[in-house]
């Protein structure tokens, strides 16, 4: 096996170590349930047989909890506790400990991900089957909501790389997901008073929430795929160039 | 391998902001040798050994370790290597089997061969009972046990340890060093250590760094006859005396020996037995003591103990790295006392014994500060 996979493998088994992961598990199960059903009146009261509602609100329990929590260990604690020392004296590479460290993560967001998929199998296929379902925009949805997980993640490894301390790195990727994910509101606000100018244009184009929107509709762009790749790519560049960092500072 | 060099430093140099933390330090080190690496804290030896795992860089200057630099090819450099860092910083959420097997998984270590060496680790650092617990719930030698057994879990031919036995009960220190030197025998093992008893069990050759350079580096003998002094302990009986003598007092034993050719310094240890105790300084490749006990017989004493030492690693050791203690304890203070001359020719003298005088010109001056 490769040093990057059993990296990565044991990243993602170190989530289970503690109850903080199986916290987090639960506790945005519960939250997008809950979402799911009641807000805004809820999935009885739109009276279409769709799932839309949960690619809207998924990542942003994906953007307020899951990633923030799981990424914010990443880069962060073993720096502080100075195990970052004994794992890359190790042969490994550097960006053999970035990638294990995104892949390992980035495996528990999928986990929740995919464990979503009981919402439109279990109401439209079995055990319940509340009416037609059109599975195009389902596979689209998950499309959508795996390359946002993975730069999602990919930005909190970041933070995590760059941060003094776990909980820093918490709240500063909890942060910036939402400033990227109410950018379209933001622009939507500045917009409205009819002077916005260049700003609002480029919040649009940044904001995780526009990108997302086609896919929840069954519309894939290559230029939203592009964009989530490149989040992606980037910050994991950059979270690399961080850990080389340590060497001269 | 060409050659025999398997660790080689030269004018490695590090700076942090504005700390410099080596400067320019090169040493060698080859097959087969087993290297004490001493220093006070801070005095750069964690950073070395940092450098020469290539987990940061120099910023001047190059290591090559097996024959790789460690700038141009650290995945080299690293399989080559077993390296415990200070304080053994492990995966507090892992069992130590999960642990060692971890380790043994990224070195490419295959099933059978991770089993076999599993077994030696286990018997070394003495891990039988402890395979299945948390890191997180062992003592802190158990975790160092644990750190060493990862370091040695690929039987690496060059070992960079750094403090292995800092937290190890004498039992394991032991068991530690004896296999440290039995593998010793065909592979490079640098070790830093502040336990300069260890050094002399199991190096033959030692390094010194003293703020960030090298101030030693040969074999313990030739360290050790360095500074070319030789220590005696000499006890009189402060009571008795022969027959037509008088008892001595301490001002006249000491005025007594202080007149033996050759005699350099004579200094009172305390004791609390009724005797007097000094310490005398002599020559290197010389032997005072046939004088010092005519001295007493002469003078009708009674001679209760006369020892002679051979200046020990330890007071060398003291001696090298004198500028960084003086730094330490405030030396821009103590400068300008007068007694500071004399504390060259103390150096020698007993560990307790010289802090004491070094605590007590500390409180002089704080006094002055204040
Ligand atoms: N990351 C760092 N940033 C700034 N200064 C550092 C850093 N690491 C080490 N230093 C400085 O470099 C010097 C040497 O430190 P080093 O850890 O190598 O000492 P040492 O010989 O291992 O000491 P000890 O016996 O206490 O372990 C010290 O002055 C220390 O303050
Ligand atoms: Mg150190």
């Amino acid at each position: 096996m490769s040093p990057m996979l059993t990296i990565a493998k044991r990243e993602f088994r170190s989530n289970f170590d503690s109850p903080l992961a199986y916290v987090v598990i639960c506790l945005s199960f519960f939250a997008l349930g809950l979402m799911f059903f009641m807000l805004q009146g809820g999935f009885w009261q739109a009276d279409r047989s769709s799932v839309e509602r949960l690619f809207e609100y998924a990542p942003m329990g994906l953007s307020f909890l899951v990633v923030p929590v799981v990424t914010m260990r990443l880069v962060a604690e073993e720096r502080r506790s100075g195990t970052l020392e004994m794992l890359i004296t190790l042969p490994v590479s550097d960006s053999d400990v970035v990638l294990g460290k995104f892949f390992g993560a980035l495996g528990l967001v999928l986990v929740l991900v995919l464990a979503t998929l009981l919402y439109p199998f279990g109401m439209f296929k079995w055990p319940w089957v509340l009416g037609p379902l059109d599975m195009g925009p389902v596979a689209s949805g998950y499309l959508g909501l795996i390359l946002f997980s993975a730069a999602a993640t990919s930005i909190g490894l970041l933070v995590s790389s760059l941060a003094e301390s776990q909980a820093v790195a918490f709240f500063i990727t909890f942060f910036v997901l939402a400033a990227l994910w109410f950018f379209d509101n933001a622009a939507q606000y500045l917009s409205a008073g009819g002077n916005g100018g260049w700003f609002p244009t480029v919040l649009l184009y940044m904001s995780f929430q526009t990108r997302l929107s086609g896919f929840w509709r069954g519309l894939v762009d290559t230029r939203d795929i592009l964009f989530f790749v490149s989040v992606t790519l980037l910050c994991l560049l950059v979270a690399f160039r961080a850990l080389e960092r340590r060497k001269w500072a | 391998m060409a050659t025999d060099v398997m660790i080689e430093a030269s004018g490695l140099t590090k700076r942090f902001g504005g700390v410099r933390a080596l400067d320019k330090v090169s040493f060698e080190v080859r097959r087969g040798e087993v290297v004490g690496f001493l220093g006070p804290n801070g005095a750069g030896k964690s950073t070395t050994m940092r450098i020469l795992t290539c987990f940061i860089s120099p910023t001047t200057g190059s290591a090559k370790v097996s024959g790789h630099d460690v700038f141009d090819s650290p995945l080299e450099v690293r399989r080559a290597i077993g390296y415990l860092p200070q304080r053994a910083p492990l995966y507090t959420d892992m069992s130590v089997y999960d642990y060692l097997r971890f380790v043994a998984e990224i070195r490419g270590l295959d099933e059978s061969a991770f089993k076999s060496r599993l077994k030696k680790v286990v018997e070394v650092c003495g891990l039988a009972q402890s395979l299945g617990k948390d890191i997180g719930t062992l003592s802190h030698g158990y975790r160092q046990r644990v750190g060493l057994g990862q370091a040695l879990i690929h039987d690496p031919p060059i070992l960079i340890l750094d403090e292995p036995t800092s937290d190890l009960d004498p039992n394991e220190k032991a068991e530690v060093l004896r296999y440290i030197k039995q593998i010793g025998k065909d592979r490079t093992i640098l070790l830093s250590t502040h336990n300069l008893a260890e050094v002399e069990e199991a190096c033959a050759r030692a390094i010194i760094v003293s703020k960030g350079r090298v101030v030693a580096d040969g074999a313990l003998d030739d360290i050790r006859g360095k500074t070319g002094r030789v220590r005696y302990v000499v006890a009189i009986d402060e009571k008795r005396a022969e027959a037509g003598n008088s008892a001595p007092s301490a001002e006249a034993a000491r005025t007594a020996l202080e007149r033996i050719d050759g005699a350099r310094s004579v200094k009172e240890l305390p004791t609390d037995e009724s005797l007097h105790k000094f310490e005398l300084i002599g020559p290197q490749n010389s032997d005072l003591r046939a004088d010092i006990f005519r001295l007493v017989v002469a003078k009708g004493w009674t001679l209760l103990e006369l020892r002679r030492d051979a200046q020990s690693l330890d007071a060398v050791f003291r001696d090298l790295t004198r500028g960084d203690e003086k730094l330490d304890r405030g030396a821009g203070w103590k400068a300008s006392e007068p007694e500071d001359d004399e504390d060259d020719d103390d150096s020698t003298s007993d560990e307790d014994d010289d802090d004491d005088s070094d605590e007590a010109s500390d409180n002089h001056s704080s006094a002055r500060k204040a």
